[in-house]
């Protein structure tokens, strides 16, 4: 899952930038994403893991960093 | 005290509500003689380096207290602050503190490696917020707790409304940024002026959602502490996210909100807004873009009790025209741009450059007190970005051209009707699509391209662009967006890039971008979809 995290933001949210993306780097601070990046990832997640997330989840705890969209996802898989 | 430059706004406020929380961003909070106290020392530590009144002092700060500190900071130096986007590739920064000539720029320590690159590339000298062991040979810097420490005397300075207060750097349709020109006397007629249209108060407590270098923080940083209230600086990455921007919101108890249409649309969408309790909100303005009215519905419908009104205006002029939306829209006609504010005229002009009939399209242009002095070093653009009316002889009204085109409605409301030119506004940003179209064209394996807008389904739209590819040139779309990403800030990448063989044309042999842009609605681009 982290990988496949990984992979899609690289490839369709850095839109082919040269950036090394560690799984701590703030992802929303550092311009990476853009809110519609932010849209597309979460829709990506629900399509590929068949979950819904629901928008209140939505928030910077959850998806700062992709270490964080993992342990959240862990969270809601086992919840 | 009288107030007649942007910095007595600091001045009069730390001094009638000294203990007042002024800013807070993340947690932290500083009151209004904190924030007077760090902005003197600021000013001290700027003229021990060297500036001098009239000087440009670059700001290159994420969201935080900071910024606060460094504008009025660097007013009290008597110098003008040039706002930087802290995510914009380096070429671009190169170009705006050359353009301009800023020597000094304050800014924090993890830009550190971003500041090196602009170290030998730009007249820079002197680094506020950065240790000195952390930069090249000819930077010097100074960090934020020496500056705090310090506050050495400071000369008597002599500033007019006149004077320079801030240069804004915006797209040019030529390729490069054009920066704006803003005095105390434009800054601080728009802080009053809104102030008083917008009834802020003592109590308020405002969202800052802009970032410094786009012209709608103004009234977060200088409107809001006019009346002494207190402004919430929102983190880049919670205007990222909705339903964060939303909490926030609710847990700040926000009273009066201002931003681009396109934040506020996306709290709607994806806000979480029926498990938030916006109780304390009073005003919703939203400018930049037209409100989708079944979004804005939606919202009105959700929270009567809180205002809305449509704030319309170049940066060129900061504002100046307003629309209070009294009730929920009921169908899907699109809300008026409104009427021209106090002590401001409107004028529709027609193509022949003379004032159209009432209810006649033309484009709006506007003499207001809020209206920058022109663009820093372009003769070229000032001579063609004021409308001058002869009034007495040897003597005329400089009216700002908005480039917008505008009629007015049976009930005399300005209403918006484009473009005159190719300028776009991508999901609240302002890019002009020649730019985009200059850096795609200039790339070694583009024969030929076309930028365009397409709407995005949500009120806004996404740029986009169509290449042909050089004889026996192979184009590969990461490596086209990787150059692409060096030049221009992200906002204004295209977000899908389609190779073609050839163009749509008009009859005249024109690429014909109408068509580009129904084909990327009918078919999407492979990277558009996901």
């Amino acid at each position: 899952m982290r990988e496949a995290i990984h992979s899609f933001i690289q490839a369709e949210l850095l839109m082919g930038q040269n950036v090394a993306l560690a799984d701590g780097d703030e992802l929303l601070l550092s311009g990476l994403v853009d809110s519609l990046g932010a849209v597309r990832l979460i829709a990506h997640i629900e399509d590929h893991l068949g979950m819904r997330i629901p928008p209140e989840d939505v928030v910077i705890e959850n998806f700062q960093s992709v270490d964080a969209i993992v342990a959240y996802l862990a969270q809601r898989q086992t919840a | 005290m009288t107030i007649y430059t942007l910095t007595h706004i600091l001045d009069a406020s730390a001094q009638r509500y000294p203990d007042h929380p002024a800013m807070r961003c993340n947690g932290a909070s500083m009151s209004y003689a904190q924030w007077h106290r760090r902005a003197g020392a600021l000013a001290a530590a700027l003229v021990e380096q060297g500036v001098r009144p009239g000087d440009r002092v670059g700001i290159y700060l994420n969201k935080s207290l900071e910024t606060a500190v460094a504008i009025y900071g660097i007013w009290m130096a008597g110098a003008a602050y040039v706002p930087l986007d802290p995510l914009a590739p380096a070429a671009r920064l190169i170009f705006a503190l050359n353009d301009c000539g800023v020597r000094h720029l304050v800014t924090q320590n993890n830009k550190a490696a971003a500041v090196r690159e602009l170290a030998g590339q730009s007249p820079l000298k002197h680094v506020i917020g950065i240790v000195q062991d952390q930069l090249p040979v000819p930077l010097q810097g100074l960090t934020w707790t020496e500056v705090n420490s310090a506050g050495g005397p400071m000369p008597k300075l002599r500033v007019t409304e006149q004077d320079l207060a801030y240069v804004m750097y915006t797209s040019g349709s030529t390729g490069t940024p054009k920066g704006l020109m803003h005095t105390h006397h434009s800054g601080l007629s728009y802080a009053q002026l809104s102030a008083d249209l917008y009834d802020l108060r003592h109590e308020d407590i405002l969202s800052n959602h802009s970032p410094l270098h786009f012209d709608m923080s103004t009234f977060d940083y200088f409107s809001g502490p006019l009346r002494g209230a207190t402004t919430v600086i929102i983190p880049e990455a919670v205007t990222k996210l909705p339903a964060s921007m939303s909490k926030l919101v609710q847990d700040e108890r926000i009273t009066v909100w201002y931003s681009v249409t396109t934040a506020i649309v996306q709290m709607v969408l994806r806000g979480a807004l029926d498990k938030r309790d916006f109780s304390a909100l009073r005003w919703l303005n939203y400018g930049g873009e037209p409100f989708p009215p079944a979004h804005l519905r939606s919202f009105m419908q959700r929270f009567p009790n809180v205002r809305v009104s449509n704030v319309y205006g170049p940066a060129e002029v900061n504002q100046c025209t307003f629309y209070h939306v009294d009730a929920p829209p009921d169908d899907d006609e699109s809300i008026p741009i409104g009427e021209v504010w106090a002590n401001s005229e409107g004028i529709v002009l027609g193509d022949d450059d003379q004032p159209v009939a009432d209810g006649e399209i033309g484009e709006l242009a506007v003499r207001t007190p809020t209206m920058m002095r022109g663009y820093w070093g372009r003769p070229d653009l000032n001579a063609k970005a004021f409308y001058l009316r002869s009034a007495y002889e040897h003597y005329q009204d400089s009216f700002y051209r908005t480039g917008d085109l505008m009629k007015r409605d049976s009930l005399g409301r300005l209403r918006f009707f484009g473009r005159k030119d190719r300028q776009v506004k991508t999901r609240g940003y302002r890019v002009e699509l020649d730019e985009v179209e200059n850096a795609l064209g200039s790339q070694p394996e583009v024969g030929e391209c076309a930028v365009y807008a397409v709407p995005d389904g949500e009120g806004s739209s996404l740029i986009e662009a169509a290449v042909i590819a050089k004889r026996d040139a192979v184009i590969d779309e990461a490596v086209l967006k990787a150059a692409l990403a060096g030049r221009l800030p992200a906002y204004a990448l295209p977000h899908a890039i389609r190779l073609m063989d050839d163009f749509p044309r008009t009859g005249t042999g024109k690429i014909d971008r109408r068509a580009l842009r129904d084909l990327a609605l009918s078919a999407p681009a492979k990277a558009e979809v996901s």
